[in-house]
């Protein structure tokens, strides 16, 4: 038996025990006391008996209580130990615990507490792994354009610069400021979402007319690459949903398509609905990505192509597949390099 | 030219806008806080106000609802930190013109500046002309090349609404929000009927056109 401080409770559990055991038995004895005290036996041997009674009913309380005992500090005492300081360490930070069901079927009231302790403990444990990895990741993010703007700030001190050295320098700060300021709103709106056990905030709307709002919002940019429109945009197709939570989402997929689409390429915007979803699909005949890039699309940070690394900060997709997360959608891409994406966006009509 | 009152607590971003102001060509004035802007807005007129959200004791929404109250129409750009939906939401319904989140570029922020300025002056504009085309905002009439055109209330405001915005787009639920009334038994099919009409009585039109920006609404191009 492991050794552990005999605390109030348990002092009088064996008590409890004890007097259970022991009333059973008295009860026992009174239904036969009556017979080994009958007038038909002799006296001598009536006291006898009455001795052998008593002392058989405390050697039989002791018994049963004894066993009993031995039974409860298995089944009860041993794993609520284990439990209390496998939750103590995880209160400490630890969440490296992993508990046994090892104490038998027959005794399996305490399996569903163990099965949920371990669950909680991994769950604490990966988090605990994403989020310092998150943080490490940031941290790189922001320390890369605030090195760049160190470096330009102290050329711009130079004397005897040239205008066009000084006009360089300059744009590239003023560049940089705007990544890190882009960055910056990006992880904000990540946290907000991922902290979000939101209450998302359901309303009845029109998908058709949100999603061509948000599409024209980027027309300034789509004109100035000459892009042509398709619009398979089917009419009146409503929802109800948070139309911030979806407008986000929009928003990404038409920012991404506008980036990587050439000069004089064409997006096709598709709405249909069907069996209570609603569809979504943003194709482009732009640059395209490798299957490398998409299999890595949702990882934060994640650009696979550099070169239009100062217009975005990789934060996009990870935060629209958070927001699918949150509404019970779906996200279907592919993607041929050269020739063009597709991302198609499913929605439950009425969000859950 | 243009008077623009920048109300904005952190005196540097508010001294580097009110010099880049200058240099576009406008006339500005600094207030750190919302009780000079005040002072300032009763001693001279003012076209436009830029201001913050958040500011120590009256923030900039409490400042914006206190100026709709002396004036309804004079533009309120906000230029804030805070880029959270409910922010921007109460910001719109206390009655700000533009909502524009730190940092910002601040030659994009003068064209922001720029479009309002043009939108408010236009809209006070009782006269509108572009190319041979002219309308008459009290008397709401339509006039190419100087000869009467007939043109319904309906048809001058939505070809008004246009000239005023030249550029932007208007998609048919917007139109039809502004222009039709909720329990007239309309749908967006009745946009398009209006604008054939009207682009028909605009057929002899120059200097602008209204075009269908891919099926997803009109708007007037400038030639």
């Amino acid at each position: 038996m492991k050794k552990h401080r005999l605390s109030w409770e348990q002092i009088e559990r064996v008590v409890y025990t004890v007097n259970s055991f022991y009333f059973l038995v008295s009860c026992v004895i009174l239904a036969v006391l009556p017979a080994s005290l009958s007038k038909e036996i002799p006296e001598s041997h009536r006291k006898k008996n009455v001795k052998h009674t008593i002392g058989s009913a405390f050697g039989v309380t002791a018994v049963f209580s004894v066993m009993d005992l031995i039974r409860q500090y298995y089944t009860m005492d041993l794993p609520l130990q284990e439990i209390k300081s496998a939750l103590e360490k995880v209160q400490h930070g630890d969440f490296d615990i992993h508990l046994s069901r090892h104490f038998g079927s027959q005794f399996s009231q305490f399996n569903p507490i163990i099965d949920d302790v371990n669950l909680m403990a991994k769950e604490l444990n990966s988090m605990e792994m994403l989020r310092s990895d998150l943080i490490a990741n940031i941290s790189h993010e922001v320390k890369t354009p605030l090195s760049s703007i160190l470096n330009y700030g102290t050329l711009l001190q130079q004397k005897d610069l040239s205008e066009e050295k000084r006009l360089e320098y300059a744009k590239a700060i003023t560049e940089q400021t705007r990544r890190l300021s882009s960055l910056v709103s990006g992880i904000l709106r990540l946290n907000r979402l991922e902290n979000q056990n939101i209450y998302p905030n359901r309303q009845e709307y029109d998908l058709s007319e949100q999603l061509i709002e948000c599409l024209l919002s980027f027309e300034d940019s789509w004109e100035q690459k000459s892009i042509t429109i398709v619009n398979e945009i089917d009419d009146d197709v409503k929802v109800n949903a948070d139309p911030e939570l979806l407008g986000l989402i929009w928003n990404n997929l038409f920012s991404n398509a506008v980036k990587y689409c050439n000069e004089g390429g064409t997006i096709r915007v598709r709405l249909k609905e069907q069996d209570d979803q609603v569809t979504v699909t943003v194709q482009d005949d732009g640059i395209g990505m490798t299957q490398e890039t998409v299999n890595h699309i949702f990882d934060k940070f994640y650009q696979g192509d550099t070169s239009h690394a100062s217009e975005g900060n990789g934060l996009g997709m990870s935060m629209v597949r958070e927001i699918l997360n949150i509404v019970g959608g779906d996200i279907a891409i592919s993607s041929t390099l050269g020739e063009g994406s597709q991302f198609v966006v499913t929605v439950p009509q009425e969000m859950p | 030219m243009f008077q623009i009152l920048i109300v904005e607590d952190d005196r540097a971003l508010n001294n580097s806008i009110r010099e880049h102001l200058i240099l576009n060509g406008y006339s500005a004035v600094s207030a750190y806080e919302a009780d000079t802007a005040f002072s300032v807005l009763h001693r001279q007129p003012i076209d436009l106000i830029l201001s913050d959200i958040m500011m120590p004791e009256i923030d900039g929404i409490e400042f914006a609802s206190r100026v709709r109250n002396l004036s309804s129409t004079i533009p309120i750009l906000f230029l804030t930190a805070r880029d959270d939906f409910e922010t921007k939401k109460l910001s719109y319904q206390t009655g700000i013109d533009e909502y524009l989140v730190k940092p910002i570029d601040l030659d994009e922020l003068v064209l922001h500046i720029q479009a309002l300025l043009r939108r408010s002056q236009m809209a006070s504009q009782r006269e509108i002309s572009v190319g041979n085309v002219h309308l008459n905002v009290d008397e709401t009439t339509l006039q190419i090349d100087g000869e009467d055109v007939p043109i319904t209330f309906r048809e001058f405001s939505l070809l008004r609404k246009f000239l005023t915005n030249p550029g932007k787009t208007f998609t048919r639920a917007q139109l039809m929000d502004e222009f039709w009334s909720i329990d007239t038994d309309s749908s967006p099919r009745t946009v398009d009927v209006y604008m054939t009409k009207l682009r028909n009585k605009l057929a002899k039109a120059e200097g602008f056109s209204i075009a269908t920006v891919y099926g997803l609404g009109y708007k007037a191009v400038l030639k």
